[in-house]
């Protein structure tokens, strides 16, 4: 582990960035149609049960990270094995939001630009923040908050005074009952974004004030998630549900209808910008996970030598785990929500958890000598 | 056989050692004594000067003896030559009783040198440092001790207004080449005993002076003990500026960007120290260096301090709006004509395509001809003598403003593009930073011509990365942004007015009480009689 201490202030922006990050561009539980906001708010309270699990574990193991303490609750062996799952989860996660954003970025803006020199720009950033060390892209994350947050502000107000919005397409709500919510909620949202946060594990124990990271993570996965629903709604409120279900990138035709005053029009580039640093955090954090575990499962006792390397493993995973942006989504949700999230994500954080308790109850309960 | 091989080695060793001693002592030769001899003394003196002409060696009769007893020696012109006829040699020549029972040299000590700094000096080291600094030498006959009399002085600039960091309101003053002088300059503006100064000298050949100043129970003792530890671990033959300093102690050396902060301004010192931080004055140069130096300092300018607060915010919005501006205007003007020509209304953007019709360049090439003439252009401008500075603001003007775009080279709406960044580069208020922006700019407009806004966005980011990875004297340079200190956001982008700046900069100042009184916001008059009285008492009067 580095020297490194990150402030509850910075654990909240990167959290909250993180969350944000590639949900807010893809038709995030647009299955559950006019009613995908309530989902999504599902979603955000199954995350804050997760983040609880996380926060549990941490407790026991304050000062170790997660590929430690895995080792003192499963043994050597089965504990460096689990680490190291959950390694290639990382970087496959890492690769897979990398490869959203380049296909993203070919459709709207650079058609004939080959997708790996568009990954490999942003993932050359990537490897530059990352190896300067978690303190580092922390403080880019003070920085970018605040402009994207402008950013959005200002998108709202625009899109709100160009009169797009028509509550009507937000109507009936519930229109099949509540299942397809649920459903959406347990296949999608409670994995996407929300599961994910499993990542933090890795940050938290930098954190300068531990007993309060709960109330921050709490708060920031509870305003992602309301940031979430509102995105959506909005998405749905000026497309439609049709138009929405139908958007590879739902925010983009949002913005791009925007039309205020003759001359604000054609927003893309604003939308790129928000985009572009959004996508950057999420990558960024996914791959620092990834190579600080690998740095304390190999002992390594550099990490930053493990970003070059590592960082040509997330770019080449991101050019070649998918044929066509098409298979890049089924893969998504047939996969990766069926067969890696839910082991992953929730089930093992809960045996862990689980195993933590009955360790150190046992510790508690034997006469000390 | 083998034994006397075995013995050898370990002569060798012992020698290797031996070898490694002296060295790690540093000074070879043992520090020489002076002789007794008053002639002796003069022609060592003679000697090691190389019978340099500007050595005035003066002898001199102390007392009623036969011959001359006592030496002045000095250098003419880094000596006050009128200090050293009044209160050395007159003085020396008027004395004419001398009681046998006290030596020569308690009677120069004690009766004779008219100046307040007088110091012994035993060995010939210190000698020829305090001559070559400006001090006046005097050997005594017959003792191996010679007085140091401070008499430094000569010519040097008088305090003029500084040329690089001009306000409209706010003191004049600036510093000079001196360091007497700058010190001096500051401490008029503490008046405080706990404003603390410490002397070294840096470089082995030119033996420079350089002070350290800061104040006690401001400033944090570890920032200043780094500072120290910096300072004394320079090795160099010279030091010729401040800048020379900068280059040894700096927390980064692949950047850009400056980590130290350097002024001509003693306000602008004093404001600093008052801050927590440490100054570092050198001899023969009028420029300060403060450190640490965090980045939204080069966006402050003295003058937000002395006026009104509401207009110093407004001027530091424009002035970090100058610097994106003076980065990415050439940038963002290639991007949107290679790349996004959407985003430009479409008269505008058609009328755009009319001018570049007859431009055979890409957006790229025509940009770089254009900046680049403008930084020979500057740079000319710099370094022209004055007088010939008019013939290239005409050239310039003429080639760059009509020729080049009537050659059909240049097209007129990136002549506005240049103008604009040039513009805001002069407006950036420290030049370090403006400088450093001028060579980013280039890396810019390379990234915005492959890759659109789409490289410019990655180049935002990595100058944000760049920027959070920089430390000074192990601040952070983003501070109070990144990482975020709310308390010390006063007096950053935004300037609060100065009763509303409580709190000292967390990181580098270790005393943390309020820097104002409680209750210092202007209130109106309370009794409203008061105010009523004057209006009545005014009315009466205009009748």
């Amino acid at each position: 582990m580095e020297k490194a201490r990150i402030s509850l202030y910075q654990l909240f922006v990167l959290i909250l960035l993180f969350e944000l990050g590639s949900a807010i561009l893809v038709p995030l539980a647009i299955e559950a149609k006019q009613d995908s906001w309530l989902s999504i708010l599902f979603g955000m309270a199954g995350g804050l049960f997760l983040f609880w699990i996380h926060y549990r574990l941490f407790l026991y193991y304050p000062e170790l990270s997660p590929p430690e303490y895995m080792q003192k609750l499963l043994g050597k062996i089965a504990g460096n094995l689990l680490a190291f799952c959950y390694i290639i989860l990382f970087i496959y996660l890492a690769a897979r939001v990398l490869r959203d954003f380049g296909e993203m970025l070919l459709t709207f803006a650079y058609l004939e630009t080959p997708l790996f020199m568009v990954n490999a720009l942003l993932m050359l950033v990537i490897i530059y923040a990352v190896s300067k060390g978690i303190e580092v892209v922390a403080r880019t994350g003070e920085l970018f908050f605040v402009s994207i947050y402008l950013l959005a502000i200002t998108g709202f107000i625009l899109i709100v005074f160009s009169g797009l919005i028509d509550v009507n397409n937000l109507k009936p709500i519930l229109e099949e009952g509540i299942f397809p919510v649920i459903k959406v909620f347990y296949t999608q949202t409670l994995f996407f974004p929300f599961g994910e946060v499993i990542v933090f594990t890795m940050i938290f124990p930098y954190v300068t004030k531990r007993k309060k990271v709960i109330k921050v993570g709490l708060f920031a996965i509870g305003l992602s998630g309301i940031n979430l629903a509102i995105t959506m709604a909005i998405n749905i409120g000026v497309l439609g549900v049709d138009l929405t279900s139908r958007s590879q990138f739902p925010l983009l035709s949002t913005i791009q209808s925007i039309q205020v005053a003759e001359f604000l029009e054609r927003l893309d580039v604003f939308f790129m910008i928000a985009t572009v640093i959004s996508i950057y955090f999420k990558v960024s954090i996914y791959f620092y996970a990834a190579v600080a575990s690998t740095a304390i499962i190999f002992k390594i006792k550099e990490p930053s030598k493990l970003t070059y390397p590592m960082g040509l493993i997330v770019l080449f995973m991101s050019v070649t785990i998918a044929s066509s942006y098409a298979e890049h989504l089924k893969e998504g949700l047939e996969f990766v929500t069926r067969y890696l999230h839910p082991f992953l994500l929730i089930l093992f954080p809960l045996l862990l958890l689980g195993i933590a308790f009955f360790k150190n109850r046992k510790r508690s309960t034997q006469p000390s000598p | 056989m083998t034994m006397s091989l075995f013995s050898l080695s370990k002569k060798m060793k012992k020698l290797k050692l031996q070898k490694k001693q002296t060295q790690q002592t540093g000074h070879p030769q043992p520090v020489k004594a002076i002789h007794s001899a008053l002639q002796d003394q003069i022609d060592y003196i003679k000697e090691k000067t190389g019978n340099s002409t500007d050595v005035n060696i003066r002898k001199l009769q102390l007392g009623d003896g036969i011959g001359p007893n006592v030496a002045v020696v000095f250098i003419e012109g880094i000596a006050d030559s009128k200090a050293i006829n009044d209160f050395i040699i007159e003085s020396t020549m008027n004395h004419r009783t001398v009681h046998n029972s006290r030596p020569l040299f308690e009677i120069l000590l004690e009766d004779v040198v008219a100046l307040g700094d007088v110091k012994e000096i035993t060995d010939w080291e210190n000698l020829f440092l305090s001559l070559m600094s400006g001090e006046s030498i005097i050997l005594v006959d017959g003792s191996h001790k010679a007085l140091s009399a401070s008499t430094r002085g000569g010519e040097q600039r008088s305090i003029q207004e500084p040329s690089s960091q001009v306000t409209v309101r706010g003191p004049r003053d600036g510093f000079t080449e001196s360091i007497r002088t700058n010190t001096a300059l500051i401490r008029r503006r503490i008046q405080n005993p706990n404003l603390w100064m410490e002397n070294m000298k840096i470089g082995s050949v030119t033996k420079t002076d350089v002070s350290i100043m800061y104040i006690k129970g401001i400033a944090k003792e570890d920032i200043v003990q780094e500072v120290r530890n910096r300072l004394k671990s320079i090795e160099i033959d010279s030091i010729l500026e401040s800048g020379y300093i900068e280059q040894f102690i700096e927390d980064e050396a692949l950047t850009t960007f400056p980590t130290l902060y350097h002024t001509e301004r003693p306000d602008m010192v004093a404001g600093n120290l008052l801050e927590g931080r440490v100054a570092i004055v050198v001899n023969g140069t009028p420029f300060v260096l403060i450190a640490p130096a965090v980045f939204i300092q080069f966006f402050q300018s003295v003058e937000d301090y002395y006026g009104r607060a509401d207009i110093a915010t407004a001027l530091r919005f424009l002035r970090i709006l100058i610097f994106f501006i003076s980065i990415i205007a050439p940038a963002a003007y290639i991007a949107i004509t290679t790349f996004h020509q959407e985003m430009i209304p479409t008269q505008l953007l058609i009328a755009i395509a009319a001018q570049r019709e007859t431009v055979p360049f890409p957006a790229l090439v025509e940009a770089l001809i254009m900046e680049v003439s403008f930084e020979i252009l500057r740079e000319a401008g710099v370094r022209m003598p004055r007088a010939v500075g008019s013939a290239i603001s005409i050239v310039g003007a003429l080639v760059i403003g009509q020729a080049a775009v009537q050659a059909g080279i240049v097209s007129p709406a990136m002549v506005i593009v240049v103008a604009i960044t040039a513009i805001a580069n002069f407006a950036t208020p420290a030049f370090a930073v403006a400088i450093s922006s001028r060579l980013i700019r280039f890396g810019f407009m390379f990234a915005a011509a492959t890759f659109g806004f789409y490289g410019i966005i990655l180049g935002v980011i990595i100058l944000a990365v760049h920027l959070c990875s920089l430390r000074s004297f192990g601040v952070p340079y983003l501070t109070p942004m990144a990482p975020l200190i709310v308390e010390n956001l006063g007096d950053t982008i935004v300037r609060l007015p100065l009763w509303a700046q409580k709190k000292r900069p967390r990181l580098f100042s270790s005393e943390l009480e309020n820097r104002v009184g409680e209750n210092q916001k202007p209130q109106p008059p309370k009794s409203k009689g008061m105010v009523n009285s004057i209006i009545e008492k005014g009315d009466q009067d205009e009748n």
